[in-house]
């Protein structure tokens, strides 16, 4: 923690950055916080409660975290993932950000209190073998243990098995209880969108009320623009007020992207976007 | 002291499914996620706990339609939505989830008659159940209210020797024991009533906030809030609503009004582009506004009942509680 904190302070005084964004301890747990003098360093923290993605904060939305001036961000190995997913898109040029990396040895899952067990470990990190970010400026913090093992059933695969009127049984049932607060888009470090489809109203592309119909639109959308672009952070299940498991859909349409254009989420900004990059060996039998 | 014990709580709610009468209680969704859902035995209700929703939604759905039209040539029909509403009871609500509703009654019945949310209103019966324990993050007391608070709810448990004291609150409460009077005992003693909480300081945060529209620190807390507006959803007392045209072909459709909320851009855009509240922190200082300034201005009381949901579901940490503090703080 010291190391963090000794970093920050120092990138804040010799004014390589102007704010360190990164964890404090908040009234109700770690949060992120955004420390802009060097004497506030001592604010941040790292430990297995900070599940957010920061890199959310640096999507060109937040205009209010832009106006603090050139950020660093702490990452865990996961969440480098973003910050590469917004270089590769041009939403973040490389050298306007200075990447923290911390050592991670997996977080707790929404809800769930210290200390980290099989049973209180983030599902997200139950088969990550990344104890650190490949993406960084900096690396801090001890090495740490890989995350107990929790064994998970697919879900993906179990809702592969159903037959097509069982899975929209399930998906009717899990989205009824969408109130389209639209949490999962604003928490989201990928939808970037300085105006997101679903408030567009000239013309009305998605109905805003949440009905089946509206609903459905909204989330359908939402997947297909996260093909290839989504890096499997969370954000969007663990802001969901309703519990909807929004995870499952992105990695559905994941695995599609996976199987037909060989790409995976990577912390590498030069790895090409499947939805921005052409290859002549891309499958294209469904163009006809 | 009147009193029902367990059993006959299960059998009231048989006796009210029996005749038609719809039974709402905290109960678990499919996710194990708990909402407020039709049961149809106590043993589904998960008595005690707080929905992760509030009680709104049942006066206040995320969406209804108003009234749907037809247009034929020159002729436009109007087909209107049904006011009135089939008896209901609600089971269990927190008492916070209860105070909420009797203090959105003033809104809604304030430049016009809402008549769906009245409608409603008129057709439910609230059962509060009295929390013996707060959750993390829960504040009603600071708000002037309590974990046994009566305020809006018709009847109110208070769990007592295994099973509850019953507070009878309004004439349609009176009129449930009544109609199942054999349910009901009269036991000797007092009902276990709580100690009232210290007076809260709302005037002090009111009177601050009603001179510092402008200050950092609504620059400072908006830098954190994802605008997600996961609070609102939540809040059992945010009512702001949309109202949208929806056709539904060339010459139909339905008009309709869905929750909406103060946290995002599109709330405040006007036609022109223009935003008045263009960053996160005019949003959340709205939020904050309406709760503790605008609210008790207009209508004598915040717009809080202290459920600690918005800072529960917060997914960047922000804590109401804790906005209140540091307001006391500096005021």
């Amino acid at each position: 923690m010291n190391e963090l904190r000794e970093l920050a302070a120092r990138l804040l005084s010799e004014k390589s950055v102007d704010v360190v964004i990164g964890w404090e301890e908040g009234p109700r747990g770690a949060r992120p916080v955004f420390v802009t003098r060097p004497e506030d360093a001592q604010k941040l923290v790292f430990d297995e409660r900070c599940v957010h993605c920061l890199p959310a904060y640096l999507s060109p939305r937040r205009a209010q975290v832009k106006a603090l001036g050139k950020p660093a961000v702490v990452v865990k190995a996961c969440d480098a993932r973003a910050v590469a997913g917004l270089i590769r898109e041009n939403q973040l040029a490389r050298e306007d950000v200075v990447v923290i990396g911390v050592r991670c040895g997996g977080v707790l899952a929404n809800g769930a209190e210290a200390p980290l067990s099989a049973a209180t470990l983030h599902p997200r990190c139950a088969n990550c073998a990344r104890r650190e970010p490949g993406l960084y400026d900096h690396l801090v913090g001890e090495t740490r243990p890989d995350p107990p093992k929790r064994e998970l059933p697919d879900r993906v695969a179990a809702l592969d098995a159903l037959t097509p009127d069982e899975r929209w049984a399930f998906w009717e049932g899990e989205l009824a209880r969408c109130t389209r607060c639209h949490a999962c888009r604003q928490a989201c470090p990928m939808c970037t969108c300085e105006r997101c489809a679903a408030d567009k109203t000239r013309p009305q592309w998605i109905e805003s009320a949440p009905h089946g119909r509206g609903n459905l639109a909204w989330h359908l959308t939402r997947a297909m623009h996260q093909a290839g672009r989504c890096v499997g952070c969370g954000e969007c299940e663990r802001a969901c007020p309703s519990g909807i498991p929004l995870g499952l859909l992105n990695r559905k349409v994941g695995s599609v992207v996976a199987r037909r254009f060989g790409w995976r989420p990577s912390d590498d900004p030069s790895v090409p976007s499947p939805i921005g990059t052409f290859e002549k060996g891309d499958a294209q039998e469904f163009i006809r | 002291m009147k009193t029902v014990t367990r059993e006959n709580l299960a059998a009231l709610v048989k006796e009210l499914v029996a005749k038609g009468t719809a039974v709402v209680a905290p109960a678990a969704s499919r996710d194990g996620g708990v909402d407020y859902r039709d049961i149809s035995t106590l043993d589904e209700a998960r008595l005690g706990e707080q929905p992760r929703r509030s009680l709104k939604e049942l006066f206040l759905p995320p969406q209804e339609p108003l009234f749907s039209w037809v247009k034929k040539g020159s002729d436009v029909t109007l087909s209107e939505v049904r006011t009135e509403f089939p008896p209901r009871v609600v089971l269990g609500a927190p008492p916070c989830d209860a105070a909420a509703v009797e203090t959105l009654d003033k809104v809604m019945g304030w430049d016009y008659r809402d008549e769906l949310w009245f409608g409603r209103r008129a057709a439910t019966t609230i059962v509060a159940l009295a929390c013996t324990a707060p959750r993390g993050g829960c504040f009603c007391e600071e708000v002037g209210l309590a974990p046994d608070s009566p305020r809006g709810a018709d009847l109110l448990l208070r769990a007592h020797d295994g099973g509850y004291a019953v507070e009878v609150v309004t004439k349609k409460g009176e009129a449930l024991v009544t109609a199942h009077a054999a349910l009901f005992a009269e036991t000797p003693g007092e009902a276990p009533v709580r100690a009232p909480a210290p007076a809260s300081d709302m005037p002090r945060v009111r009177a601050w906030l009603e001179s510092h529209f402008v200050d950092g620190l609504w620059d400072e807390i908006g830098r954190r809030c994802h605008g997600c507006g996961a609070c609102a959803s939540v809040c059992p007392t945010c009512h702001c609503f949309d109202i949208v045209d929806e056709p539904e072909g060339v010459c139909h459709g339905t008009r309709r009004r869905h929750w909406d909320t103060c946290q995002t851009p599109r709330f405040t855009r006007h036609a022109s582009g223009h935003n008045p509240r263009n960053d996160q922190g005019s949003r959340l200082r709205q939020r904050v506004m309406h709760k503790f300034a605008i609210y008790p201005a207009r209508f004598g009381e915040v717009l809080c009942t202290g459920c600690g949901r918005c800072s529960r579901s917060c997914p960047a940490g922000t804590d109401l509680p804790e906005i209140l503090h540091r307001i006391e703080g500096l005021a």
